[in-house]
């Protein structure tokens, strides 16, 4: 008999209560698979990806070969060589589309399973709030690595097999850890960031809007700070260019803007993370147990 | 053993209690929650569930002390929410199997279970449609099927004919009896509807501000009432209430119908009333001791008057 046509019996298969959580994260990942604009996005994100795997094949297949016709005319080319901003770059050039990506599958997250309440239903379940709240997190974290961590490590190993040397093998092991550490401060509290907001507001729309105009009025005060009181160094306070300050540092690479030891910008997105955190963990608990 | 026993069980919201020494012992099979809006059953279900915490008093469920095995409760119960409640970019099959894997399912058996469920609830092929197109009989489908996808022993229905039309109601409700009756699912049925929880029910609990105010079978609580009759006559009523009158007889009629209550004198016998028929011209057609309706006893629990309190 098909399945389609069994009707109720009584069910006699086992239940197993491993990774609860995981199965929050998949059903996340099943939901936005369906939906058009994730997929356009996720396209949108690899056209850098793309570029950079050029970019590399060209550097060590042509410009590394002294006897290819076309060397001399890439070498020329500004940005070609690949070293270790090449990886920073490209993560730092990937931020917009990751944010957007963020924000389009978790500005909902909870506000939907809050207006549409499902949270009773979730709750009736074997499933504790951590669970669901580390799901979700999980869902935002892994899709925020996997158009910045995952591509960069990727490029990475591309870029050791096109050029095989133990110098760059060993070369490729701090990049790769500087381009996971990058991802990690600039993934998690964007993501929990916006965890925070969609549990608090009512709607998804409501969330994105207000993640986006605290990040705004968080850079321009920064701005203002440091214009009014001639320091540079305030710009750190600003949440995109603290974590673009730790990428420049875990990459090894000069600041530009300003100077700032690496701890106050790491102190910044700390303290962020772990407000945002508190507040999601409190809502979402609220919700399974309310007195 | 009791499957739920609950011993003076006290919940409060911000120190306004909204259950009172409340003490139940539930057995096998359906029980109904009956009270009006704010009684507390909601809270004693959700007490129940392991999602409040109660401010003194005790609650077991399978012999389970709450709120501490919380977890293994919920595994074995089915809880359908009051709430209209929906998934709306998703279709019924995919969020059915989601439930089914919160439950500790695989894949392959939560999508199995899924399909039976649905064709249980009698959610045809609109189960593959996303559920923003559903209307609300078919959300308050889907989520009778999500409260039974792990074949729970023990199944909490709040006000599940909340928004359906009078069909759809009476669907609900023989689904419900059908769960009770054949499927050995102790059901408790929370509403305020009266006919709801006497269509589906055995026994009955009323509450009334956070307190048990009567429990039993509905069997005991409508018990007939002393020297009361009702009756029915083919034509000629007029003349039979006045000869029913003349024998001493109090009556009254029962709205809507044209039926008769009436309340006999001590020496009166039940021959009587087709004696007075034949003397009035007329046939009985309908007669039968009265019994207190299951509204009577819910009203005399909450210290109130009703039309139907006998005569």
């Amino acid at each position: 008999m098909p399945v389609y046509e069994h009707t109720y019996r009584n069910y006699e298969g086992v239940f197993r209560h491993r990774f609860r959580w995981w199965i929050v994260v998949e059903q996340e990942f099943r939901v936005l698979a369906r939906l058009r604009i994730f997929k356009f996005l996720v396209l949108l994100s690899s056209i850098q990806v793309l570029l950079r795997l050029v970019q590399i094949v060209a550097y060590d297949t042509i410009v590394q070969d002294p006897n290819h016709p076309m060397a001399a005319v890439l070498s020329r080319l500004e940005g070609i060589t690949v070293k270790s901003s090449t990886f920073f770059d490209f993560i730092n050039f990937q931020t917009p589309v990751m944010f957007i990506i963020l924000l389009y599958a978790g500005a909902g997250m909870i506000c939907n399973d809050f207006r549409n309440n499902l949270m009773e239903i979730y709750f009736s379940k074997p499933l504790r709030w951590h669970d669901y709240l580390l799901g979700k997190a999980a869902t935002l974290i892994l899709l925020g690595l996997s158009v910045t961590a995952l591509p960069a490590l990727l490029l990475i190993a591309e870029h050791v097999i096109l050029l095989p040397s133990w110098e760059l093998a060993r070369e490729a092991v701090d990049m790769a850890s500087a381009s996971l550490l990058f991802s990690l401060v600039l993934v998690v509290p964007t993501a929990l960031a916006v965890l925070a907001c969609s549990s608090l507001l009512p709607g998804q729309n409501y969330a994105a809007i207000t993640l986006f105009m605290l990040i705004i009025a968080n850079s321009s005060m920064a701005g203002l700070l440091s214009q009014s009181l001639r320091a540079r160094s305030y710009l750190g306070l600003s949440y995109p260019l603290a974590v673009m300050r730790l990428g420049q540092d875990f990459f090894g690479i000069r600041p530009a803007i300003f100077d700032m030891a690496w701890h106050w910008p790491f102190l910044l997105l700390a303290v962020t993370a772990l407000i945002c955190l508190l507040i999601v963990a409190r809502r979402v608990r609220r919700a399974e147990i309310p007195a | 053993m009791a499957l739920i026993e609950i011993d003076d069980l006290t919940v409060s919201y911000g120190g306004e209690p909204a259950l009172n020494g409340v003490s139940l012992r539930i057995d096998e099979g359906a029980l109904g929650l009956l009270g009006p809006n704010g009684a507390g059953k909601s809270t004693l279900i959700k007490t129940i569930l392991g999602f409040l915490r109660p401010a003194s008093g005790s609650v077991k469920v399978f012999d389970l002390p709450l709120p501490k095995s919380a977890l293994l409760v919920r595994q074995r119960v089915g809880y359908m929410p009051e709430r209209e409640s929906t998934s709306p970019k998703i279709s019924a099959v995919s969020f059915l199997t989601y439930c089914g894997r919160l439950f500790g399912m695989s894949m392959v058996d939560a999508m199995e279970r899924t399909h039976e469920v649905l064709n249980y609830v009698g959610l045809g092929e609109s189960r593959y449609r996303n559920m923003e197109t559903y209307s609300t009989g078919m959300l308050q489908r889907v989520k009778l099927a999500q409260a039974l996808i792990h074949d729970p022993k023990l199944l909490f229905l709040d006000e599940p004919t909340n928004g359906l039309d009078p069909d759809g109601r009476i669907e609900m409700l023989e689904l419900i009896r059908e769960i009770a009756s054949q499927r050995g699912v102790t059901v408790i049925l929370s509403s305020h509807l009266l006919p709801d929880v006497q269509h589906v029910c055995d026994r009955v609990a009323m509450l009334a501000k956070g307190r048990i105010l009567s429990q039993g079978s509905i069997e005991s609580l409508t018990g007939a009432l002393e020297r009361q009759y009702e009756v029915r006559v083919r034509d000629n009523d007029a003349a039979y209430a006045a000869l029913l009158d003349g024998a001493g007889c109090v009556q009254r009629r029962m709205a809507p119908s044209d039926t008769l209550l009436v309340r006999v004198p001590a020496e009166m016998k039940e021959d009587a009333f087709f004696e007075l028929a034949r003397a009035a011209g007329t046939q009985v057609r309908h007669f039968r001791p009265a019994r207190r309706s299951l509204e009577t006893a819910f009203m005399e629990a909450l210290g109130k008057e009703t039309s139907d309190a006998g005569v």
